[in-house]
């Protein structure tokens, strides 16, 4: 951060000092801090407000969900079922979104993301709060050992570029990326948990123990690991190959480069080379991928969460997309749209630490 | 470096796993399953949305029982909370409770929690008020229901509501209590604030009367464990200590069945995942649903609004390969083609009515034959093509998350377009889809015909009902649904189908409702308004090396909608640990 | 291998190969140079040929049969008899002037019949209720009405063999000939169809829709990625914008209400769509490396020579990122393949055209991944994108050569 000068060269026209206003704001956004995070708020106010809008457009509606839901699980006639939904949501189909919009955004500058709609009462804090922390643990382990082993790996296969090895762990890792997670998951569970009955499906299911109280014991830690373990298996299953595919072939890139020659021929050992050019120059878009990845981990993974029953934040914002339930899905996407924008902040003032020659956008 | 980490982590986590022993379970246990949301979203106001009730109709009866259960192949009701019930010689309707049943907060089950409990039902719109003028309290067990509109309906509706506790909802239905005799409703203040209050009310726990009883802290993600009720209804019957519930949906219950985790579950599962089971030794229990899926037809499309064009599709499909198809077994054709489970049809029809019905048993050529009669030619390439030259092209919609009715659809548009039609079907998300129907947006869709209640008047709201004229209730301001007139000649004569349906649940007389029964039938029968195609019975796995339970033929799985004979069976003790 | 002279026939497939590759310039140097890039080539030949020319080879099989659903892989028409009729009927011929007893594939009919080669069906036919129609025929056969069962395999399997109880219920019949009819190599779907025909049927558009889809998405990423990083300014800040909001607008609330509005009956539209939500992963990796490979010295010397943007892109950054871009194109094309799964459930794709991906989409929601024997409408699939995936990922070393020719000697 601190290799940036603050310019801006398109307002930077007439640099006379002046006590315009106007002048101080642009003298003030040409800061680069303040104008990323000016950016960035920007970014996520756009998001909200288009996604505000957008799922309100979504075909359905709270009542209409809760009806078929009424009808089809205790069998209620449509105007029985009708009338006791509409007894439950205070949601008014009729009222204009614009007001509603006013509302929710008045209530969020204040910190409050709302109630439930479909649990009268249940703040949407409170439901985040519940899921959230599962779905960073397992998601954000899946994604830290893919990520590291992968690109190791990714790295030897660049190494051994065109050996065996490199043929081998190819084949795996483009066969492991092409067959999606969730085949992973029912894979590993129908091979392993019904066929070989290596495991208690059950017994791994959820995020904890029912017999456990939390708190920071090892014994709760470990039950907590036991119970994220084949979530975390299939995540790391699921995106491993991509990571070392990408990782070799980003790496290759490098090792054409001049310098590596150079530094080669200045008699560089070989790991002072990988670490300090090639792995440093290599790991530059891989470390975008990955930034954008970790934003993406709010997000959780819906199918992998369901199959597991491993209930975190992606199984939630399912339940809540197909109920309808326009607070509770806009207080996930907020966390999201924070997170990923957030996190895309973060790999742009990540890459001038990893590569000093890199002038961030705007400065030339 | 890291890598070093990684294979601790990875030892540790191995360690845990084999390392770890479940504990032993001390007492019997039935592992049953059903899909629930948690905490905060989850809770224990059972009048509320978001209820962890293990199945509204289902697994519920375990902590709030019903008065009592109809049993579908007899006609007969067998009494649970109640000891006896009837109408009273005014035509009210009169419930004594079973004596000595306590709640397990400890306070005794009296009439005043039956008052209490309608009561608290106002505000949630229940529907025994349509029938119901007020509750009282007789005496210490028995309360009785001042009929405004007796029927077999309104008995049905009244003993199958699940009773709840006083000391838990006693406030809501005391400040009811004048909202009901003022008739008011949502619009009133009093009435909305009290609502409000009532649906944002989060009871610590769940307090039953029924054998089982569920405690906060026995609800974790993978399942609820409910635990033995001492002083509650039949616990000295049931023989089970415990009950695990686990939750997820077909896809995640699945392994659980196959690897003898779960030992019934009343999910749908897809007939590859039962052949599984079969082959696993579980045994299947196929109980009537009285309900399936229909090909709906949008009748402001021509010429679909011709009952002839209808007429055709219905042979021209061969719905017992649709059903086999669609559900292996389970999927079994509907034969009466007469808007209601042939399960009921000999109930309310009479032998002659039910000889007289058209089955449309498959034959294309019939169907082939109808369409030249009334104009229809084929094109150049095998397309039927109407008499104001329509070519028959429509596209069909169905509920893509909808295992069976999706394969319904694509089998229905594979024997549709060898017939001479040219459908193209498409996956909707189901809750645009049924909007889509709601409102008209269609021209062909898979939606249900029936419903799960043993009253055939009520199968056919769903199609004179609910899918005719909806969208406009549900504030979308189109309305519509199947744009099918209500009011129609058929070789009876001329009736309101919509009336006749809402007649045929009202008042005493079961002989008069006979008839009008059997005036919706034929009417049916003639004009297909909907074409019914198969009817759905559960695949519902049972492990019998676990447990005990009647023979799959025994008449107690006809046992359907809010009388589900697994709850009842674990009630009554019919259903035990393998031995 | 560079002779001219005459040689034996059978060296000379290598022959004939060096002069496809010299014919095919330094393309075929590459080719021929990496062995893992040939073996990816052929694997995308042997798609090419399958996509292009087996839909006229195999036809397409949309035959309901209900005694073969879901049945495993070799499945086939088996011949029963009784056992001390086994070796009497051993073939189809065998059965002349007998009496046969068949089910009728897509009515639902278990049939009787003489055997007559005209194969005309004179037949006294039962409607049997939902597939239970085998029993009553192996009674039949047990109590001597009828000499021959022709049955599929899967459906006899069940009776003949020991269950698991360890009980046969017929002992007295056996299978005499177990390969009559031709045996389905992948086995048979839900509505018993062969799943073969559908795996050669299936490819074409979804790898089409796929490949234009990638190639949008990965065109989109590498233009709008190196522009940005390159001109910087206002230029790179609305592109970053853009890309941000893509990214964070929840794409299945967005998926939803564009389904509910717009119908996708063009492949193209199909491929534009996926494009359109897929290149700001990318174009964020290509916009880092960019800014980055922008300081070096041939880059700033391009720029001090003014050689346009064009030329700089194309020949001074472009070659660097080759096969970065190469394989992040790969992983979009797969991507695109399931993404098409993914809009079957919103209706943005209908069933009628039974690609690949509505195999999948019914396999999985048919359950057919529980069971052993009906897996192969799940993997069947998958496996093809998969080895399509492999095929490319191989391929793509031999571009590797073509585009970064330092790396041929800096092994």
């Amino acid at each position: 951060m601190a290799t940036h000068t603050p310019t801006a060269p398109a307002l930077e026209a007439a640099p006379v000092p002046s006590f315009h206003l106007l002048d101080y704001l642009r003298r003030f956004y040409a800061n680069y801090t303040v104008r990323t995070i000016f950016k960035a708020l920007v970014t996520i106010w756009a998001v909200i407000t288009f996604t505000f809008f957008l799922i309100r457009l979504m075909p359905g509606n709270p009542v209409e969900v809760y009806v078929d839901f009424l009808m089809n699980q205790q069998n209620m006639t449509y105007d029985e079922a009708y009338s006791r939904a509409a007894s439950q949501f205070r949601f008014d189909p009729d009222a204009s979104p614009v007001t509603q919009y006013v509302e929710y955004m008045g209530h969020l500058l204040q910190g409050d993301l709302g109630e439930s709609i479909t649990s009268s009462g249940t703040r949407v804090i409170d439901q985040i709060a519940r899921f959230l922390p599962w779905t960073i643990f397992s998601v954000g382990l899946g994604l830290l050992i893919s990520f590291t082993l992968g690109a190791t790996l990714g790295t030897i296969m660049a190494y051994k570029r065109n050996t065996f090895i490199d043929h081998t762990l190819s084949l795996i890792s483009s066969i492991l990326s092409a067959v999606p997670n969730y085949i992973w998951g029912l894979m590993i569970l129908i091979i392993f948990g019904v066929q070989l009955r290596w495991f208690n499906v059950g017994e791994l299911r959820g995020t904890y123990s029912p017999t456990m109280t939390p708190g920071f014991t090892l014994e709760f830690l470990g039950d907590v690991l036991k119970h994220a373990m084949l979530p975390v298996l299939v995540y790391v299953t699921g995106s491993i190959g991509g990571w070392m595919l990408n990782m070799r072939n980003s790496t290759i890139g490098t090792l054409g480069e001049d310098y590596v020659g150079v530094a080669r021929a200045r008699g560089l050992t070989s790991s002072r080379i990988l670490l300090a050019y090639v792995g440093r120059n290599a790991s530059l878009p891989m470390f975008t991928l990955l930034a954008i990845n970790i934003g993406f981990i709010i997000g959780g993974s819906v199918i992998i969460e369901e199959l597991f029953v491993y209930k975190g934040i992606g199984s939630f914002l399912y339940w809540s997309i197909s109920q309808r339930d326009y607070t509770s899905m806009q207080g996930v996407f907020l966390i999201i749209t924070i997170s990923v924008v957030v996190s895309n902040l973060m790999a742009d003032l990540l890459y001038s630490r990893l590569d000093p020659r890199v002038r961030v956008s705007g400065e030339k | 470096m890291q890598k070093k980490h990684l294979a601790l982590l990875f030892l540790l986590l191995c360690a845990l796993t084999f390392g770890a022993v479940s504990a032993q379970d001390d007492g019997a246990t039935i592992n049953i399953a059903w899909p629930y949301q948690l905490p905060p979203d989850g809770h224990f106001n059972s009048y509320a949305s978001g209820v962890i009730n293990l199945g509204g109709n289902n697994y519920q009866d375990l902590m709030e029982p019903p008065f009592a259960v109809y049993m579908w192949s007899q006609g007969v009701y067998e009494p649970m909370m109640a000891e006896s019930f009837g109408f009273d010689d005014d035509n009210n309707y009169v419930i004594t409770l079973k004596d000595g049943v306590t709640w397990s907060d400890g306070s005794p089950v009296t009439s005043q929690d039956v008052v209490t409990s309608f009561y608290t039902a106002y505000l949630i719109g229940a529907s025994v008020w349509n029938y119901v003028d007020s509750v009282e309290v007789v005496d210490d067990l028995t309360a009785r229901f001042v009929m405004g509109a007796p029927s077999p309906l309104a008995e049905y509706r009244i003993l199958a509501y699940q009773l709840r506790p006083t000391s838990v909802y006693g406030t809501f239905a005391e400040r009811a209590q004048p909202l009901v005799e003022a008739g008011a409703g949502s619009g009133d203040a009093d009435f909305d604030a009290l609502l409000g209050e009532l649906t944002e009310f989060r009871p610590e726990q769940y307090v039953a009367a029924g054998p089982f009883v569920m405690l906060p802290e026995n609800i974790s993600d993978a399942n609820v464990v409910l635990v033995k009720n001492e002083g509650g209804l039949n616990a000295d019957i049931v023989k089970f200590d415990r009950a695990v519930v686990w939750n997820g949906e077909t896809e995640a219950v699945t392994p659980l069945v196959s690897n003898g985790e779960l030992w019934y579950a009343t999910h749908g599962f897809p007939p590859a995942t039962e052949a599984s089971f079969v082959e696993a030794g579980i045994d299947i229990i196929r109980g009537a649903s009285y309900s399936g899926p229909a090909l709906y037809v949008n009748h402001s499309v021509e010429p679909l609004n011709r009952p002839e064009v209808r007429q055709a599709l219905a042979y021209a499909i061969d719905r017992e390969q649709n059903g086999f198809v669609s559900l292996g077994e389970s999927g079994i054709a509907n034969e009466c083609m007469c808007g209601f489970s042939d399960n009921l049809t000999e109930l309310w029809l009479s032998e002659d009515t039910l000889d007289n019905l058209n089955a449309y048993d498959y034959d294309p050529d019939m169907g082939a034959e109808i369409l030249e009669g009334i104009g229809f030619t084929r094109g150049d390439d095998g397309v039927w093509v109407d008499d104001q030259g329509n070519r028959m092209a429509f596209e069909l919609i169905f509920p893509a998350e909808f295992l069976d009715w999706a394969a319904a659809a694509e089998n229905a548009t594979q024997q549709l377009n060898d017939f001479g039609f040219e459908i193209t079907a498409r996956g909707v998300q189901f809750q645009q889809q049924q909007q889509d129907v709601y409102d008209s947006n269609f021209q062909l869709a898979i939606r249900n015909w029936g419903t799960g209640s043993p009253f055939p008047g009520q199968s056919y709201l769903e199609p004179y009902n609910r899918y005719n004229g909806q969208g406009e209730l549900a504030g979308e301001g189109i309305g519509g649904g199947m744009r099918f007139d209500l009011n129609v000649s058929y070789s009876g004569g001329d009736i309101n189908v919509y009336d006749v349906a809402v007649q045929a649940g009202e008042g005493l007389d079961v002989e008069a409702q006979k008839v009008l029964v059997e005036q919706l039938a034929v009417s049916y029968n003639e004009l297909l308004p909907a074409i019914p195609l198969w009817e759905r019975y559960g695949n519902n796995p049972l492990n019998r090396e676990f447990l005990d339970a009647p023979a799959s033929d025994d008449p107690v799985y006809n046992n359907a909608g809010a009388d589900h004979f697994m709850p009842y069976l674990i009630m009554t003790g019919g259903i035990g640990p393998a031995q | 291998m560079t002779a001219t002279t005459y040689e034996p026939t059978r060296q000379r497939s290598p022959h004939f190969f060096d002069s496809l590759f010299a014919s095919l310039g330094i393309f075929g140097l590459a080719l021929r140079r990496n062995r893992a890039g040939m073996v990816g080539f052929i694997g995308l030949m042997i798609y090419a040929v399958w996509v292009l020319i087996g839909p006229y080879l195999v036809p397409f099989d949309d035959q309901v049969r209900l005694d073969q659903i879901a049945s495993p892989p070799g499945s086939r028409l088996v011949m029963i008899t009784r056992v001390e009729d086994v070796s009497r009927y051993t073939s189809l011929d065998d059965l002349n002037g007998q009496t046969v007893g068949v089910l009728d594939r897509s009515g639902g009919e278990t049939m009787v019949e003489p055997y007559e080669d005209s194969g005309a069906l004179e037949v006294e036919t039962e409607r049997f209720s939902s597939g239970r129609g085998v029993p009553a025929l192996l009674d039949q056969l047990a109590e001597g009405d009828v000499d021959a069962v022709v049955l599929f395999s899967d459906a006899a399997k069940r009776y003949l063999t020991p269950s698991s109880s360890g009980e046969n219920d017929y002992p007295g019949l056996v299978v005499s000939n177990a390969e009559l009819g031709r045996p389905y190599i992948l086995g048979t779907d839900t509505q018993g169809r062969d799943i073969l025909s559908h795996i050669v049927h299936g490819g074409t558009t979804l790898i089409t829709t796929a490949l234009v889809a990638g190639l949008m998405s990965t065109l989109i990423a590498v233009v709008l990625g190196a522009m940005a990083a390159l001109v910087g300014g206002m230029v790179d800040t609305i592109v970053t914008a853009i890309a941000n909001l893509v990214l964070t607008i929840p794409s299945f609330p967005l998926l939803i209400v564009l389904a509910a509005l717009i119908q996708l009956n063009n492949p193209l539209m199909l491929a534009l769509l996926i494009a359109l939500l897929s290149w700001p992963v990318l174009m964020r990796a290509i916009r880092s490396q960019v800014l980055s490979l922008r300081e070096r010295d041939y880059v700033e010397a391009a720029f001090a020579l003014d050689l346009g943007l064009r030329h700089i892109i194309l020949r001074e950054i472009l070659p660097n990122m080759m096969s970065f871009v190469a394989i992040n194109f790969i992983f979009a094309v797969t991507r695109a393949m399931y993404d098409q799964v993914g809009l079957i459930f919103l209706g943005m794709v209908p069933i009628n055209d039974y690609t690949w991906g509505v195999m999948l989409y019914f396999g999985r929601s048919r359950g057919t991944l529980f069971s052993p024997d009906s897996a192969s409408m799940v993997l069947s699939p998958v496996i093809a994108i998969a080895l399509f995936q492999v095929s490319m990922v191989l391929f793509a070393r031999s571009l590797e050569e073509m585009f970064d020719p330092r790396l041929r000697t800096a092994k």
